[in-house]
């Protein structure tokens, strides 16, 4: 007889529990509860193992869903001024003191590249159905349909499969009201419904009465019933809901979740002042502060963002996010020594990743420490196997090359980027470029066009394809080109001057 | 609706509720990031706001002195939201559940702070910039209208309320200074001028009230959608201007009433407002219809003595002026026929002379109870006659609050005329009535004929009928109060107050039993030598109407009572718990409304997504099924409507309540049980607002 054995199956559960051990904790209160179906002990344990089990911190990070960036109108301004709003991030690079396009790169939601992908930073609201559900499908960027379904529809069935003689409690047969009376046994309930069972309804019916049920308003069920709200986009209610809980106990999740519903109605000024009323309770607190910045961040306001990033790293000098965001902020304002620093810190911290290893080429290579350049990029071709990863390393390859005046490599190092994926628009509008060179203007054209085609929001090859249209004579197609440029790129200066010339040339006509 | 704003510091924009749950706001001036002007351009910027309820008021104002410049307020049925549109954030998010079918803002009575006060269903709320409700009141019915007046020259702002019940209390922060009773429900209301204020009625009347009196007003056919108060013609006083719903807009002297100016719309005026839309510093009228056609007045420059009104408005007058003319030489006409009449001999005793009439004829009127019969329902008489064998040919009796107009006319067939005639007056609310009665007198064969002007005054109590030989059942509630004055007085009061058959004589004590006529339900009214009054009634209503009326003419200032109702507490508990359930269910038909609307959304992305590859059989499959849910979603809707009703006029009939529990109390104690009652339905005390309600204090 194992030692374990001769121990009260209570205890040796508990234990189990504390160690970790889910499953086990669950298998041995199942046993106790065949022998006696009555013990709440038991019961209790088993729920929060079980939840344990496939429990998410649901506090970070969201994807959006399509559904809801199409058919929702949670946000009350529809167009707010620049800079208030996470929809229309300030177009006006200058104003915001941001970087403008030309030396930053953007997003398909006109927001420069962060340091740090997240979701959501890669994709954007788009405008139409239509949009939406081709990029899913073209992009990398597959999202899910709607919150419901996605990433906690799949929780729910993992949590069927742990169990495959049914469910651990039939919901629909609970006693809710009975329940919401005990609070001891409600919270391991509530989060197993919640979290194990993922059915928003009964929990937030188990919620709201155990709101009732207590006189003095309990913050621990207000927060949650407002999760329940959140999860079924109500947004208003949750926020009523937050609200009164962090009168009541004030924690860092509430200011968490309470942001998520500013973003969600897209009010990132009152999240922002949200955020700084929580610092001024939890001052110096990370999370806190990485919000903000995340949210200026989004807002297009860089240097504010940094300066947040930078308290950051006071507080806590092993932050991956602000040393990531502060190291591309220094590589894209033309300061790639300094940049290479924090890659470097990063590399310390055993972050060994061939992404990092990609971005620390690219700084070496603007830093003219030459020798370093193919070293780095050929231990982060080394490093993965990902064939995303590997695209867009060829194509940084591809990129040196082309500055260093090696069009034979810079070719190849852009087939093989194409090779890996075959959507990289990119790579496609370089080619253009180099075939341009070449003299070979039809394949310049038709590269150009495949560019565009798969991503509308880059405004270099549509200006590269009218400028060449508009060396082949066709003054019209150079100036519908032209016109997409200046709408993904305003201030571009080199199209603005082309299309006064156009624009000269029609009015000669 | 209509309101404008200076959201971004300097600058006003026009801002209107849409039908489809939107709100717009027009910036004349294209606004950089500084928030400068750059050109001061008319087409500007429209904006849309989304506000996903129905919105049922709006209003701007400096709510949040701390900013320097105006925050949007929207009501919709269920919520009010402060937002700011220049951060793009709110300020806070409240719920109403009594509504808010009005909000104003401004400073009321000693408050510190700006409050926007809105009102609901029989209740008043003021809010603060956090969203704190620093103010409360209950009033007798659903308010429509609310305008912020310094009503008694005091230098504090007195808010005046127009309600359903038709009408107009003046607040004195908790406590009601005036009340003046209208004809239909105040659907407008503006100030003017230091104690002025203009007010519109759902029949189409618009006025002027200076203090409790009207100063004057006229009635249209078309009803005012929107009034405010304007310096047009710029003569330092400023004009009543009034919207109307065929899209008619004049401008009328604060004073008398008289157009000055007159413009027409091809639509409905949807609100009137005023700001320096296009040049700063310059106030200008802004006039928009229901179709969206915005126009701005000028006022006049004041160098020119020039009139508003073109030359059509004076060949109007003229045309006025013959018509009079023409009426006089009629009425000359008249006369010179009677007087030539009179000189001819009497030929024949039926040949009576045109239109003469014995100089001594009078015309009497009584009025007098009558119990329900089984052909009509019980009614106060008025009976008109004549004191000779002259005939009524017609009677126009004007009276406020009894008929469905403000007039009506008896006209009896030629062959029923008689030397008097019977009308019966069916009184709905327990309000003094003036009735102006017009009689015309002459003989059968008469052409003209001569008008007797009567004013008759229907005394406040007049549907209860004395019954003192009769053992009346006596009723359980009652209230119980002690004044300092004689029953001699008390005695007056009833004689002036009651329709009695003869005048009460006063001894020591007081036992009166009153039947009403609406409901047949007992009054008794009973006072001894220790001067304690005890009103017994069922009705609520009717005991608050006694005390109110009593304390105002023997001029008792404070006045607490002991209050006895076991019928209305019962059912004010039943209303509370009936609250409570329909709370709970709305929590659940909301949850599963959101289940459903999730649904559909991911049904809506993946049914266009078979239709984008061109899979038409899934495609149809998924519209389909898209179809079902939605049937599903809006059945939920309706019941969540019907529940949401239901809520909502209970949450009336509990205001109600504590409304009429105030009324029983006069000056002091009458705030202290509205605020005492607040409290305790915020602390779900149910206990306590019994107590409140039968002691007047908690």
């Amino acid at each position: 007889m194992p030692p374990f054995e001769r121990m009260d199956p209570m205890f040796y559960a508990i234990s189990n529990f504390r160690r970790r051990k889910f499953k086990e904790c669950a298998e041995l209160c199942t046993s106790i509860l065949e022998k006696s179906p009555y013990d709440q002990c038991a019961w209790t344990l088993k729920t929060r193992a079980l939840t344990e089990q496939v429990y998410v911190d649901d506090l970070d990070l969201e994807e959006e869903s399509i559904s809801e960036s199409l058919l929702d109108e949670n946000a009350i301004a529809q167009t707010a001024r620049p800079g208030t709003s996470l929809k229309t991030p300030s177009d006006n690079a200058q104003e915001t003191m941001g970087i403008s396009p030309a030396v930053r790169p953007v997003t398909q939601s006109g927001r420069p590249v962060t340091g740090f992908i997240r979701p959501g930073t890669q994709s954007s609201r788009p405008g139409t159905m239509e949009q939406a559900l081709q990029t899913a499908r073209t992009a990398h960027t597959a999202r899910p349909v709607s919150s419901a379904s996605g990433r906690y529809v799949r929780l729910g069935t993992a949590s069927m499969v742990s169990s495959p003689d049914g469910p651990f409690i039939n919901l629909a047969r609970l006693n809710l009201s009975k329940y919401a009376t005990r609070p001891d046994l409600a919270k391991s309930l509530f989060e197993y419904i919640f979290y194990h069972e993922n059915d928003v309804r009964t929990a937030s019916t188990l919620a709201s009465l155990a709101v009732k049920s207590t006189k003095e308003p309990d913050w621990w069920w207000q927060f949650h019933s407002a999760k329940c709200f959140y999860r079924m986009l109500l947004y208003r209610e949750a926020e009523v809901l937050l609200k009164s809980a962090l009168e009541q106990q004030e924690t860092v999740a509430l200011y968490h979740y309470i942001n998520k519903v500013y973003i969600k109605m897209d009010q990132p000024l009152q999240a922002i002042a949200m955020y700084k009323k929580g610092l001024n309770r939890f001052a110096g607190e990370v999370t806190l502060l990485i919000g903000i910045a995340r949210i200026y961040e989004s807002l297009n306001d860089l240097n504010e963002s940094v300066s947040f990033y930078r308290q950051v790293l006071r507080f806590d000098s092993m932050q991956v996010e602000a040393i990531a965001c502060i190291a591309t902020h220094h590589f894209y304002n033309d300061q790639p020594e300094i940049a290479l620093k924090y890659f470097r810190r990063l590399l310390q911290m055993g972050v060994y990743k061939s992404e990092l290893f990609c971005n620390m080429g690219l700084c070496c290579f603007y830093a003219q420490q030459y020798d370093m350049v193919m070293v780095c990029f050929s231990k982060a071709l080394a490093l993965t196997d990902d064939s995303m990863l590997l695209a867009d390393i060829w194509y940084n390859v591809g990129h040196v090359a082309m500055g260093i005046g090696d069009l034979n490599l810079a070719h190849q190092c852009f087939r093989m980027t194409l090779t890996y994926n075959n959507d990289h628009a990119e790579a496609y509008n370089n080619f253009g470029v180099i075939e341009f060179k070449k003299g070979h203007l039809a394949m310049a054209r038709a590269f150009y066009q495949s560019s565009f085609a798969l991503a509308p929001h880059m405004f270099e090859p549509h200006f590269n394809f009218a400028s060449l249209n508009e060396k082949l004579g066709d003054l019209q197609g150079s100036y519908n080109a032209v016109r997409k440029a200046l709408d993904a790129f305003p201030e571009h200066t080199d199209s603005k001057e082309l299309i006064q010339q156009l624009r000269q040339h029609f009015s000669l006509l | 609706m209509v309101t404008i704003g200076k959201y971004f510091g300097d600058y006003p924009a026009l801002t209107c509720a849409t039908n489809g749950d939107k709100v717009f706001i027009h910036t004349p001036h294209k606004l950089s990031e500084s928030c400068r002007p750059q050109s001061a351009n008319v087409g500007g910027d429209v904006s849309l706001l989304n506000i996903n309820q129905k919105v049922s008021s709006i209003c701007a104002g400096n709510l949040n002195p701390s900013l320097d410049y105006d925050v949007l307020m929207v009501g919709t049925d269920t919520n009010l939201i402060a937002y700011d549109i220049a951060q793009n954030m709110d300020l806070f998010y409240r719920e109403t559940p009594d509504g808010a079918n009005a909000i104003t803002f401004g400073t009321l009575g000693s408050f510190q702070d700006q409050l926007a006060i809105v009102g609901g269903n029989c209740s008043i709320q003021g809010f603060d910039c956090e969203g704190n409700d620093q103010f409360w009141t209950v009033t007798g019915d659903n308010v429509r209208s609310l305008a912020l007046v310094d009503f008694d020259k005091d230098g504090h702002k007195e808010l005046i309320v127009g309600s359903e019940d038709f009408d107009i209390r003046v607040f004195r922060e908790d406590e009601i200074i005036a009340e003046m009773t209208e004809t239909e429900t105040i659907t407008c209301l503006h100030p003017i001028d230091e104690c002025k204020f203009g007010y519109a009625l759902g029949n189409g009347t618009i006025g002027v009230y200076e203090r409790a009196s009207r100063s004057w007003r006229i009635k249209s056919k078309s009803h005012a959608v929107s009034i405010h108060s304007f310096d047009l013609n710029n003569d330092g006083v400023p004009e009543l201007i009034t919207g109307w719903s065929n899209g008619k807009i004049d401008v009328r002297n604060e004073s008398s009433g008289e157009v000055i100016f007159r413009d027409n719309f091809n639509s409905s005026v949807a609100g009137i407002v005023q700001g320096a839309y296009t040049q700063p510093g310059n106030d200008q009228l802004i006039c928009c219809s229901v179709e969206g056609e915005v126009r701005g007045y000028n006022s006049l420059t004041p160098q020119k003595g020039q009139t508003l009104m073109d030359i059509n408005v004076e060949q109007e007058m003229i045309r006025e002026l013959t018509q009079k003319k023409q009426t006089l030489l009629m009425e000359l006409k008249n006369y010179q026929d009677n007087l030539s009449q009179s000189q001819k001999p009497l030929t024949e005793e039926f040949d009576k002379p045109g239109s003469l009439i014995p100089v001594n004829t009078q015309v009497e009127t009584e009025l007098s109870v009558q119990p329900e019969t089984q052909e009509s329902p019980a009614h106060v008489l008025l009976t008109i006659s004549t004191n000779n064998d002259t005939i009524i040919r017609a009677v126009t009796i004007f009276a406020e609050g009894i008929f469905d107009g403000e007039s009506h006319v008896i006209h009896p067939n030629a062959n029923r005329l008689s030397s008097s005639l019977k009308m019966p007056l069916i009184l709905p609310k327990d309000t003094p009535v003036d009735a102006h009665v017009k009689v015309l007198v002459g003989y059968k064969n008469c052409v003209h004929y001569h008008v007797f002007e009567i004013n008759r005054f229907v005394p406040r109590f007049s549907m209860y009928i004395l019954c003192s030989q009769l053992p009346v059942p006596e009723p359980e509630g009652y209230v119980k109060f002690t004044i300092n004055d004689r029953v001699q007085r008390v005695c007056i009061w009833i004689n002036q107050n009651f329709l009695l058959k003869e005048l009460l004589q006063a001894g020591n004590n007081l036992h009166l039993s009153f039947m009403s006529m609406r409901n047949q339900t007992p009054l008794l009214f009973k006072m001894d030598q220790f001067k304690q009054v005890i009103i017994q009634t069922d009705d609520l209503d009717v005991a608050g109407n006694i005390v109110q009326s009593l304390a105002t003419y023997l001029k008792i200032e404070d006045l607490n009572v002991a209050a006895h109702f076991p019928e209305e507490l019962k059912s004010l508990n039943a209303l509370i718990e009936k609250v409570d359930g329909l709370n709970s269910m709305r929590q659940t038909l909301t949850a599963g409304i959101a289940d459903h609307s999730n649904l559909i959304r991911s049904m809506v992305v993946r049914a266009e997504d078979t239709r984008l590859i061109g899979d038409i059989k899934a495609m149809k499959q998924g519209y389909t099924e898209l179809y079902h849910l939605n049937q599903d979603l809006l059945r939920d809707y309706n019941i969540r409507c019907n529940n949401h009703t239901e809520l909502v006029s209970c949450l009336k009939q509990v205001n109600l309540v504590i409304q009429k529990a105030s009324r029983l109390r006069v000056g002091k104690y009458k705030t202290q049980v509205v605020t005492a009652c607040r409290a305790a339905i915020k602390n779900n005390n149910i206990s306590a607002l019994v107590k409140i309600i039968t002691t007047g204090a908690s």
